[in-house]
């Protein structure tokens, strides 16, 4: 799998390269600026671009600014954010386009190599990956509100979960129950939330996450 | 004398009873601390009564009056007296003339007994005392606010004003006694043997002359002391012609000295003293008084300015001070969060991997169980740090200015809010920057603004969010007419007290370094409003709060 990275920290961009080296993925591009990653982006079309939102020459988003712009050139080229910190607002406009392939993840995932690999598969593959404290947020939002009260304790587990991108599968795995119980679980949920039902996993994350929104 | 140290033994008891503290006591010494400045009617009609009956007798009736007044309408009584104590100066010149003329009567004049026997004929005592009574009488109109109170302190507060031209209020004020010896020495009556003038004509001359020199005084200070000073160098210099020459120069009385009544000379000696004492101090205040003229007069748009600076200096030195306490507490706090916070978590992340490294030739698994530990350490330090960044600078706001740091702040606010921001570019309003806003993220507000006025729509978010029990919140945020305007409403209980917590409080010292201000309004059962405002928040000049 191809990958780009855009990172300024030599020591994070390093790590990064051998991380990923070890896990496989092939690094066709690490730069350290906006500009050298909009060109790598656009240039080497990889499997997977993994920004820093912050990135010189300004040291604000420019990470970021720089990987929607790379998506507007590119429709649905698969972008993950990294970032010390994440924001609702730029979670909003990296899904703002509705074609997938978007990642938003605290840059301390990277610790749990198999989680953070398995983002990267699942946005190349076209997928959404959100932060868990992005989901908390969203759930905080809509927490006093109806009809998301309505829900069961277990039920908004599997809300979060599936807000951040994990497949039924994933889900099963990481709460300790069946594959079978969970899509139970999201049968009630969509139920109880009014939307309709998917099988397909990406459209079940942006139903799950324009629901939230809105 | 002893109706003398009666009136003082009575005005005494009226001043310890006045005197005594704030609070007021039961009983017959609170009945009369509510009296309060009407009490002073008793020796007003005390002197008035021994005067109108002769040296020793009081009329009842008058003091039955007075006493009448103070028990049932101790207002009316405490507006009276002003006038009660002016009346008694008045009659107290009169009084005066009366013995200049020639009248040997003794009379009891408030605190003196006048008479034949007194320091020639009683008229410079009664003189003495009515002038002290007329200041006094001056005063307690404006203490009691009696009708015509008002009149007073216009002319006195005009004339007390600080900063007109280096001429004080002690110069200008010397023209009255300059003018008294004027009039005494070549008064009308005297003035080179015109003499026979009757009794109305000089005191319509008097009425005159005494009007001008107030007009002096209260309007024209400067040149009040002027003539105050020029009088003195002409009184001083006729000491000592009177000296040389008498009695070939005119003159009816020169000081201390009695010209008019003597056929012999005074001794000569006492006018040269006296004249030599006027010039004296008339050379000596010259080259004062001409230094103002000198100087040209003082222009009132300078004084206003001045004025204006002096209070914003005095604004600022008050705002750097709690800018400079509050930076420094902010520090403090970075500093706790820091030592215990991230700083402990890396010393246990140091720890978990040194016990690992010690553990791993023999036991391998729980090696592996350290290293874990040690990984969700660290990321709980980040976590940490994430949030102690966020405190001291907003990372949107770093990135894209107040608009956006407001609409992320709205986002992970759990209400419903409603946004209306209107701020110059660059606020993209979809979130989406083009390429050609890179560079002006802030805006064109300055950075410490925006951070002020993000951190106080955030607390009164944060207060909605915990106090109010709102479903909604409104927040208004423009810049227009050269102010940065922020307002966040909402819909809950209201009835919030803003001086009740610390938050706003903080606020309100962090925008005022910047001139700003904050105001809440919370009526029970709401809205609650908390409106900000941040005047040249685009500038960059901080010496001007425009």
């Amino acid at each position: 799998m191809r990958i780009v990275i855009g990172e300024d920290l030599f020591l994070l961009r390093e790590g990064l390269v051998k991380l990923l080296s070890a896990h496989g993925f092939e690094i066709v591009a690490a730069v350290a600026t906006a500009p050298e990653l909009l060109a790598a982006l656009v240039d080497q079309h990889p499997d997977v671009g993994i920004v820093d939102v912050r990135l010189p020459p300004t040291h604000t988003d420019d990470g970021l600014r720089a990987a929607l712009q790379a998506r507007a050139q590119v429709p649905g080229l698969p972008v993950l954010v990294l970032s010390q910190y994440v924001e609702q607002l730029y979670a909003r406009e990296l899904l703002a386009d509705q074609a997938g392939g978007v990642g938003y993840l605290l840059k301390d995932r990277v610790f749990n190599d198999d989680q953070f690999t398995g983002a990267i598969r699942t946005v190349a593959a076209g997928g959404t990956v959100l932060d868990p404290e992005v989901i908390s947020k969203l759930l905080d939002r809509h927490s006093r509100t109806e009809p998301l009260t309505r829900l069961t304790a277990r039920e908004r587990q599997v809300l979060a979960l599936m807000a951040e991108g994990r497949s039924n599968a994933a889900i099963a795995q990481r709460l300790f129950v069946t594959e079978k119980a969970v899509s139970k679980h999201a049968a009630g949920i969509f139920a109880k939330l009014d939307l309709a039902p998917s099988d397909d996993d990406n459209r079940r994350v942006l139903a799950v996450l324009a629901y939230l929104e809105s | 004398m002893l109706f003398a140290l009666v009136l003082l033994l009575t005005i005494g008891c009226i001043a310890f009873i006045l005197s005594r503290g704030t609070a007021r006591p039961e009983g017959l010494r609170g009945w009369l601390r509510a009296r309060g400045w009407g009490l002073l009617l008793l020796p007003v009609a005390m002197s008035a009564a021994a005067m109108a009956g002769g040296a020793h007798g009081l009329i009842p009736a008058e003091l039955g009056l007075a006493v009448l007044a103070i028990a049932f309408a101790p207002e009316l009584a405490a507006k009276l007296v002003p006038y009660g104590v002016l009346g008694l100066a008045g009659f107290g010149l009169h009084l005066a003339k009366r013995y200049r003329d020639g009248f040997t009567n003794p009379v009891q004049y408030v605190f003196v007994h006048a008479g034949p026997d007194t320091w020639r004929g009683g008229a410079p005592p009664v003189l003495l005392e009515a002038g002290v009574l007329f200041v006094t009488g001056l005063w307690l109109l404006v203490r009691v606010d009696a009708p015509g109170a008002v009149l007073i302190r216009a002319l006195a507060g005009r004339w007390l004003d600080n900063g007109r031209g280096g001429i004080s209020a002690v110069q200008a004020l010397l023209l009255v006694p300059v003018v008294g010896l004027a009039m005494q020495l070549l008064g009308p009556g005297n003035w080179f043997g015109i003499g026979a003038v009757d009794g109305l004509d000089v005191a319509v001359i008097d009425l005159a002359v005494a009007t001008a020199a107030l007009v002096l005084i209260f309007r024209l200070r400067a040149w009040a002391a002027t003539v105050a000073v020029a009088g003195l160098l002409v009184l001083g210099t006729y000491g000592w012609l009177i000296a040389a020459f008498w009695p070939a120069v005119p003159g009816f009385a020169y000081g201390f000295s009695d010209l008019g009544n003597n056929s012999v000379p005074s001794p000569l000696w006492s006018d040269a003293l006296q004249g030599s004492l006027l010039l004296a101090l008339g050379l000596w205040l010259t080259p004062r008084v001409m230094r103002h003229h000198l100087a040209g007069a003082p222009d009132p748009e300078l004084a206003a300015r001045a004025r204006q600076l002096t209070q914003r200096v005095q604004t600022l030195t008050k705002t750097r001070h709690d800018a400079v306490d509050t930076a420094v507490a902010e520090l403090r706090r970075i500093e706790r969060d820091l030592h215990d916070g991230a700083q402990a978590r890396l010393v246990a992340l140091g720890m978990s991997l040194q016990a690992a490294e010690r553990l791993f030739p023999v036991n391998p698994q729980a090696a592996l169980a350290l290293v874990t530990e040690a990984k969700e350490t660290s990321s709980r330090a980040l976590t940490d740090l994430r949030e102690l960044v966020r405190g001291i600078y907003p990372p949107v706001l770093a990135d894209r200015g107040l608009a956006d740091a407001v609409r992320a702040l709205a986002l992970d606010t759990p209400l419903h809010t409603e946004l209306d921001i209107d701020l110059p570019s660059p606020a993209p309003a979809g979130g989406h920057a083009g390429p050609g806003t890179a560079g002006g993220h802030a805006g064109t507000i300055d950075m410490p603004v925006a951070a002020a006025v993000y951190f106080a729509i955030a607390e009164a978010l944060a207060n909605a969010v915990r106090h109010s029990g709102a479903r909604t919140v409104r927040i208004h945020l423009r810049h227009e007419a050269g102010a940065l305007r922020a307002q966040v409403t909402d819909d809950g209980a209201g009835g919030a007290d803003p001086a009740a917590g610390t938050g706003l409080a903080g606020v309100e010292r962090r925008l005022a370094t910047f001139d700003g201000i904050l105001a809440v309004s919370s009526p029970p059962g709401g809205p609650t409003i908390v409106a900000i405002e941040v005047p040249c928040a685009l500038s960059s000049a901080k010496t001007s709060s425009c």
